[in-house]
């Protein structure tokens, strides 16, 4: 046994505890409690890395930190879900403190109210944004909210329609222009119910969700508990949520399920609460998170007042301390798994507290003005930028529907090949070389571009200069 | 004997900041991104249709940096947390979080990584994904992890779905799956979003599960058992590799919650018992920090012949048995991101994993290494055992268990503390008082008024006994009349739950 700084029993503690117990060694401690079952082989350790003491530890990540595109060079053009927005430096501050970062989840509310406030505050402020009733303290990210969200919808149509929450006769309805991702993630949750998950097609020349096709598949007949569409959607494109809706309210027992992966849209665009969305699901990372190889993330879900006993996840609610104090608790936990076990709403324990506890610092120091500023800064930038690329006659447009901050291009064909007889991969490949990341190759010719306000005009030129030399060389 | 923590001292207060602002106040510095006046006058309409565009803005808080800094200080000061106070929530281990982890996972360009960037300009970080992957097998003895899992609890789901679509594949229709009564409310909640119909099983006197009792749910129809092990009273299940013959001799599998697996990391291979699949709660058992409530990672791992059903994508070793020297500076294409697994039930997540828990878990490792690793579990295998036993003789009834060893956790009931009228949560709320996080408190379910304990291998002799000696304050010394009223030197005093599900206000 070795003194190793994590341990704070030392040799002689640790020889009393075994006194105590009036134990010899680890291998009778172990040989008692496992039976059969062997203690686990020296050569099995062995073959386990060396120890490496904390300065040659942090050289080997900084190794690694140094091998990878590097901040002060990239710029960042990708999006795809997630999205290169600026943190400020007092939420890594603020974050920095242990009574956010270490406890568990707040159980015992008057030692949490820390948490449960700022995960209150955080609630509000998110409400605010998306304009629903209510929103949950986070779930892991956007994908599996949105699936999670789309199970919740099942359940509704079921208890509305007094049937049992079978669902082999059900359809779900996803739109084209819901993230890739997103759907499949749909798929693992939904896939062991029986529903079957139906596709609405995307208009050609707009790139926003198909209403004709949206109408046909709906008077196909069969029960439709949910129908999801994203804002903007993957192409980037906005939707018109508007002409949806009443589509899909038609039928009492449908959702209308909006997802986004970029809700910094809500800050130029009308909110899903604006169009009545029974739901909303989506990914909340673009508040003061850092992309982190794409992981954690911060799932939202927030839902109509009504719709709020088949809510997932954890919900804090504001109260009175025995003194008539202010005080924050969890609330219908009646909903959850350690209370309702097999029949809870969800699975979900462990969320992305820490994560919307950023988002809330992050929106508090955005306040009311620089949140709409930056949410305008970013469509414009998107804007310049799209104009450019175009400009150059290097590209020419997949869509021609509004957008955000995110756009679609394709590599402009020179007689029967694409530029250079480079595909949108290749393309990216080069432009990443050039410490440009150019944006995700969505098919062999086209690429999906984002902007936001880390990606300045020089980077927005830098953009334009390199993706001429690259497709024209 | 050091003295209590808990004493009286300033509790900042703070109003919400929605009441703080003044109008035009932030607290962002916007970056400069060269726009033009004209351009930033603009209106949205100039860009997009009118139709779309929102007319007032969200009502965030108008506030500065200062305000939202001091504001979540204030906040922050209002949680007890790891850093401050014995935290032995018991199934949470909540062992210290290193610091060293902290700034590795901030490291400026493994923060700001785009998750899509080209393989070829990220195999460091895909390596590291990858050794860290066997390392994991290596602790298990099981063949592959996936780190898709968010969760623990989305660990099980995951093994879960691969359960199912393993018989789907063969044509069989198994509906069930076993738990113990004494198992996570996720086991059965989980099992119910993978499409199964859990069935509880009663735990024998000794609070572990019975193989004899086992047989008699024996059917075609079992699916497998999810076991939690060391089970959530902290006690080894003596019959485990029994349990797991008995489902392998049926065709079934053997799921085991992965929660407790501090208890026999370095230690105990979960592939010596039998096992098919685990989820190992890197936010538990590998340090990295619980965050108020996540994120955290589930990383599930399987035996051979379920590695194809794994979630995707995956980090796939694709070129060079013998790369030393030539990826020495990752210069090579040697890792890819992969989706070519035959039976995966697909994604979990939009991108590969929880990437910044992951780093640190495989940081903590790291600085273990193969000297101490063995250790962490020896030690709070050792520190619940004591508290076990100290405590023992003040609750005095043995709990689930005979007289026999705990594992990492320990659990008793409320008859010792019933006898001078205290109930469980008040003797929870006493300890608070006293400077201590409580146990886990009222599970596992059939013991009445669990207390349960969670010391962890961070916790020295002089923390234990301090807290030992505050339970026996309470359970000798303490008066009903002081009980009901605590905590009392918390920000706020027991809170009225029934108001706040009776009337619920979820926002400003």
């Amino acid at each position: 046994m070795n003194n190793f700084r994590y341990f704070p029993n030392s040799k002689k503690d640790i020889a009393k505890l075994y006194r105590i117990l009036g134990i010899k060694d680890k291998k009778e401690l172990f040989g008692k409690i496992l039976g059969g079952i062997p203690l686990m082989e020296a050569g099995i350790l062995k073959a386990l890395p060396e120890e490496m003491d904390e300065e040659a530890l942090y050289r080997f990540f900084l190794n690694i930190d140094s091998n990878i595109p590097a901040k002060n060079k990239t710029a960042v053009f990708a999006g795809g879900g997630i999205y290169n927005h600026f943190v400020p430096a007092a939420i890594d501050g603020l974050m920095s403190r242990s009574e956010f970062y270490t406890p568990y989840t707040p159980y015992q509310p008057e030692v949490s109210q820390g948490t449960l406030f700022a995960l209150f505050e955080f609630q509000s402020m998110i409400a605010e944004i998306l304009g629903m009733d209510v929103v949950n303290a986070s779930m892991y990210d956007g994908a599996e909210s949105l699936a999670e969200a789309v199970l919740a919808a099942m359940r509704l149509s079921s208890a509305n329609r007094d049937l049992p929450a079978g669902h082999k006769d059900d359809l779900i309805l996803i739109s084209e222009g819901v993230n890739p991702n997103y759907t499949s993630v749909i798929k693992t949750f939904a896939g062991g119910t029986g529903v079957k998950i139906g596709k609405i097609k995307l208009n050609g020349q707009t790139g926003q969700t198909d209403i004709e096709d949206l109408k046909q598949k709906l008077a196909n007949g069969g029960r439709v508990p949910a129908v999801v569409v994203q804002q903007p959607n993957y192409l980037g494109v906005i939707e018109d949520l508007e002409e949806i809706e009443p589509l899909i309210h038609s039928d009492s027992n449908s959702s209308f399920i909006v997802s986004s992966t970029e809700p910094y849209s809500f800050g130029v665009i009308n909110p899903p609460g604006f169009y009545n969305a029974d739901i909303f699901a989506g990914e909340g990372n673009s508040f003061g998170n850092y992309m982190n190889f794409g992981g954690p993330l911060l799932g939202l879900f927030a839902a109509k007042k009504e719709y709020v006993r088949q809510m997932p996840g954890r919900i804090v609610g504001k109260t009175k301390d025995g003194k008539d104090r202010d005080a924050y608790a969890f609330i219908l936990s009646t909903r959850e798994q350690h209370i309702r076990r097999g029949a809870a709403t969800s699975n979900i324990c462990t969320n992305s507290s820490l994560n919307a506890v950023r988002a809330a610092i992050y929106l508090s120091l955005c306040s009311k003005s620089g949140f709409k500023e930056i949410a305008s800064l970013n469509l414009k930038l998107a804007h310049i930028l799209r104009d450019r690329l175009l400009s150059s006659g290097l590209f020419e447009p997949l869509y021609e529907g509004d957008f955000f901050n995110e756009f679609s291009l394709k590599l402009k064909i020179k007689g029967n090949k694409h530029n250079n007889n480079i595909t949108a991969s290749e393309f990216i490949e080069k432009m990443a070389e050039r410490d440009i990341l150019a944006g995700i190759a969505i098919s062999e010719s086209a690429v999906l571009i984002s902007a936001t306000e880390n990606n300045g005009l020089s980077d927005i030129e830098k953009y334009a200069e390199n993706a001429k030399e690259v497709l024209n060389a | 004997m050091p003295k209590f923590p808990g004493i009286k001292g300033i509790f900042l207060d703070e109003d919400p900041l929605m009441e703080q602002g003044s109008k035009g106040l932030k607290g962002i510095s916007i970056p400069d991104c060269g726009l033009k006046k004209s351009d930033l006058k603009k209106d949205e309409s100039a860009y997009i249709d009118a139709k779309y565009i929102r007319k007032s803005p969200p009502e965030l808080p108008e506030v500065s940096e200062p305000t939202v800094v001091r504001h979540f200080t204030r906040l922050s000061s209002w949680n007890m947390c790891v850093d401050t106070v014995f935290y032995p929530l018991g199934s949470c281990t909540m062992k210290y979080n290193p610091k060293i982890n902290e700034k590795i996972a901030s490291l400026e360009n493994i923060k700001n990584l785009h998750p899509l960037t080209p393989g070829s300009l990220i195999q460091p970080v895909l390596k590291m994904v990858y050794d860290f992957n066997e390392i994991l097998c290596r602790l298990t003895g099981l063949a592959e992890f996936s780190f898709a899992p968010q969760a623990g609890a989305a660990g099980e789901f995951a093994g879960l779905k691969i359960i199912k679509k393993y018989f789907d594949l063969k044509g069989e229709n198994r509906k069930t799956i076993l738990v113990p009564d004494s198992s996570h409310g996720t086991n059965p909640a989980s099992s119910v979003l993978a499409g199964f119909t859990p069935v509880e099983i009663k735990t024998g006197k000794a609070g572990t599960l019975d193989a004899g009792e086992l047989e008699k749910f024996v059917s075609k129809d079992v699916a497998g058992i999810m076991i939690t092990n060391p089970n959530t009273f902290g006690v080894f299940e003596k019959d485990i590799k029994k349990i797991a013959e008995i489902m392998h001799k049926n065709g079934s599998f053997i799921y085991m919650d992965g929660a407790n697996f501090n208890a026999f990391l370095g230690s105990a291979r979960v592939s010596d018992m039998g096992i098919d699949l685990i989820q190992l709660n890197l936010h538990k058992t590998f340090s990295t920090p619980h965050g108020g409530g996540g994120p955290g990672s589930g990383a599930l791992g399987v035996v051979e012949s379920l590695r194809e059903f794994l979630p995707v994508p995956y980090v796939k070793k694709v070129s060079g048995e013998n790369t030393a020297g030539a990826d020495k500076n990752f210069n090579r294409q040697v890792y890819e991101l992969a989706e070519d697994k035959n039976n995966t039930i697909g994604k979990m997540t939009p991108f590969l994993c929880n990437f910044a828990v992951v780093i640190r878990a495989y940081a903590y490792l790291l600085s273990l290494g193969r000297e101490n690793i063995a250790s962490v579990s020896e030690l709070a295998v050792l520190n619940a055992n004591y508290v076990k036993k100290k405590l023992g003789k003040i609750l005095s009834d043995p709990g689930p268990f005979e007289e026999g060893l705990c594992m990492h956790e320990c659990v008793f009931n409320d008859k010792a503390i019933e006898e001078n009228g205290i109930s469980t949560i008040e003797l929870a709320k006493l300890l608070i008082d006293y400077g201590f996080h409580p146990p886990t408190v009222y599970f596992p379910k059939n013991i009445r008024g669990a207390i349960m304990i969670e010391p962890t291998e961070t916790e020295s002799i002089r923390t234990l006994d301090n807290f030992i000696k505050a339970v026996k304050e309470i359970r000798f010394k303490t008066k009903k009349s002081k009980a009901v009223k605590s905590p009392q030197k918390t920000k706020v005093g027991r809170v009225n739950e029934v108001l706040a599900n009776k009337h619920p206000i979820f926002k400003y």
